[in-house]
């Protein structure tokens, strides 16, 4: 009895840390948001009686839903093209690859400078004078530089889907780093071909991997901030855009704290949608 | 390991006592927008305390405010006259004493009866430069007979144009090009929506909406954006960069003029003696030859211009400044209630609603 105890104190101890640090950093932040979503702006003072009304304004706000359809669209492209695009780098790396640190090395390179720097440097490469259209048009493929590269869903579907390739390639490479390798033998053995290896064993293995990719990408897109701001132009804004239009040039916190709050829950059901669908793909998958 | 933190904090530290060691004079803390620290600007404060105020920096007005309500304390801050109703509703400023102001009786006249220096008979600001924002346009592109702000909406020119991502400078743009200029700070709901259908129009040919005007330069010198609605800053850049661009400067075609000045904080805790001596310092004819030679701003002290190089001031469009002063938008703070409905439907604006 007293060892249990102590083992729950010792516990209790060894917890601590992280408890308070997410309590402090998490969820007393979270707190104050919900708060401030029930409360109203007046001017430039904050009315606390408690009321519903900015919930009532955002859901019926056009320009809300449009927004926040709008960065889960955006969010999803760049969820499929960044898996799609790791998922042959991540095989590569675990399957054929003789230096897998050095390679795996490569790929943190860009995480070397900052998330800013690489979205400045895809304005350079897409940009009017940019480094694609200059290339362009000294082959001679081209005479007037084009304007649809930047500014636009696109741009900022790439720059996303680059900056955050490293995300879906660790736990794709992770998850066919774990697979047994035999299941591989004993199917071509059984007289598999390359594909029908890869569709039976290799992805189902892997489908973990892939799912974690996903909402490791997904999640934190939805609400990226600075990439629509810098390349989306007039057309490529994004529901944290306005989040920040609320704390910033609108002085209205509640209404921008019903919007994260919003936002929040928007991302949270599409992922609960994904992680139900994707449980259901993977039994039709086997 | 153990030694190697060690290290670092000694190291971080090492770092931050030379920061702290404050010498006289730099006990001043100014809250500025970046490139302020211009010692240029403040010659006669050095001389008589001998060491440069201390600054910390804001990338926007509204981003100032927000630091200033949660807390961030200073003594003198710099912004424009259109937020200083909100400010001084927000309890942030202490009233200013003109009569220790060694030069207030030599400040231009027309940029002290600005709306915001004074609000019903308190003044609350120095006034320290002040500008205009205007149409920025490629003459090489673009005759001059043929600009005005209604070409913003031409179809021609899709894609081709950038205005501010911020609400009041796109309706006070609107405004001009409505003809409610008059009205700008308080449009009725008829005026409101003719200056929202105006910038709906012209939402087509918008290539971005710039947030910070390297932005804007780099895109109208590339040839990317034709015209721009941007401050005189722009086309001081696009003049020294090269780049065949003006502003439209016709008062009848519509023009905008900014001011901005120092307030003295509440949170203030350097002797109001240590104050003023900067508020004279900025406001010195000699800092304003120095940032209308070296920065092409205009500055609040006339005898200024009087000082300049006229060369120059004809160059940056200032040898007249008088000629602005009538029939220019002066940027005054809009009314609360105007100000959340333009912020509000400038986003739907901007979303293509």
């Amino acid at each position: 009895m007293f060892r249990l105890r102590s083992e729950t104190s010792r516990g209790m101890a060894l917890s601590a840390p992280a408890t308070l640090y997410v309590g402090f950093l998490v969820a007393a932040p979270l707190g104050i948001l919900v708060a401030y979503s029930f409360w109203t702006q007046n001017y430039v003072s904050i009315d606390r009686t408690p009321t519903l009304s900015n919930y009532g304004f955002a859901l019926n706000d056009p320009l809300v839903r449009h927004l926040l359809l709008k960065s889960i669209w955006i969010a999803g492209l760049c969820t499929i093209a960044t898996v799609v695009l790791a998922y042959p780098i991540a095989y590569f790396i675990a399957m054929r690859a003789r230096r897998k640190t050095l390679w795996l090395l490569l790929i943190t390179i860009p995480f070397w400078t900052s998330y800013l720097l690489r979205v400045f440097s895809w304005k350079l490469i897409l940009g009017f004078k940019g480094l694609m259209n200059s290339a362009l048009i000294s082959l001679g493929a081209i005479d007037q530089p084009l304007a649809f590269l930047l500014y636009n869903e696109f741009a900022v579907v790439l720059t996303l889907a680059h900056a955050w390739a490293p995300f879906a390639i660790l736990p794709i490479y992770v998850s066919l780093q774990k697979m047994d390798r035999s299941l591989l033998e004993a199917a071509t053995d059984l007289g598999c071909t390359g594909f029908q290896r890869f569709r039976r064993i290799t992805l189902p293995l892997t489908f973990p991997g892939v799912i974690a990719a996903c909402l490791i990408i997904f999640i934190p897109t939805v609400g990226d901030y600075v990439t629509p701001a810098l390349v989306g132009g007039s057309e490529g804004k994004m529901i944290s855009n306005l989040i920040q239009v609320q704390f910033g040039a609108a002085n209205n916190w509640p209404l921008g704290a019903t919007l994260s709050l919003i936002a929040m829950a928007s991302v949270g059901l599409v992922a609960t949608g994904f992680l139900f669908l994707a449980n259901l793909a993977r039994g039709t998958i086997r | 390991m153990k030694t190697r933190e060690v290290i670092c904090s000694l190291t971080s530290m090492a770092c931050i006592i030379p920061v702290a060691a404050f010498s006289a004079g730099s006990d001043l803390h100014i809250f500025d927008w970046s490139g302020y620290e211009d010692p240029g600007f403040f010659g006669a404060y050095v001389e008589k305390r001998d060491s440069a105020p201390t600054y910390s920096y804001f990338g926007s007005q509204e981003e100032a405010f927000t630091k200033l309500q949660s807390g961030f304390e200073a003594d003198l801050a710099h912004p424009c006259t259109d937020a200083v109703r909100k400010w001084v509703a927000a309890d942030l400023l202490v009233p200013i004493d003109t009569s220790k102001l060694a030069n207030w009786d030599n400040l231009l006249p027309q940029i002290k009866d600005v709306d915001g220096i004074s609000i019903d008979g308190t003044t609350w600001m120095v006034p320290f430069e002040w500008g205009n924002t205007g149409l920025v346009y490629r003459t090489d592109m673009i005759e001059e007979d043929e600009i005005s702000l209604q070409v913003l909406a031409d179809p021609k020119y899709r894609g081709q144009i950038s205005i501010p991502d911020s609400a009041s400078s796109a309706y006070a743009l609107a405004s001009l090009a409505t003809g409610n200029s008059a009205d700008y700070t308080n449009l009725s709901d008829e005026q409101f929506k003719q200056a929202s259908d105006f910038l709906r129009s012209i939402h087509a040919n918008v290539r971005f909406y710039w947030s910070d005007a390297g932005q804007l330069d780099q895109a109208i010198a590339s040839g990317e954006v034709l015209m721009g609605w941007a401050w005189n800053q722009s086309e001081l850049n696009l003049i020294w960069n090269g780049t065949p661009a003006v502003m439209m400067r016709d008062v009848s075609k519509g023009i905008a003029t900014w001011v901005c000045g120092y307030v003295h904080l509440k949170t203030a805790d350097v002797s109001e003696e240590q104050i003023y001596d900067m508020l004279n310092a900025l406001t010195d004819a000699k800092s304003g030859k120095y940032i209308i030679e070296n920065w092409g701003y205009p500055h609040s002290n006339s005898d200024a211009f009087t000082q300049a190089d006229p060369e120059l001031l004809a160059t940056y469009g200032f040898d007249d400044p008088d000629s602005f002063f009538e029939g220019s938008l002066f940027f005054d703070a809009v009314n609360p209630e105007l100000e959340a409905k333009m912020l509000q439907e400038f986003e739907r604006i901007k979303a293509g609603f």
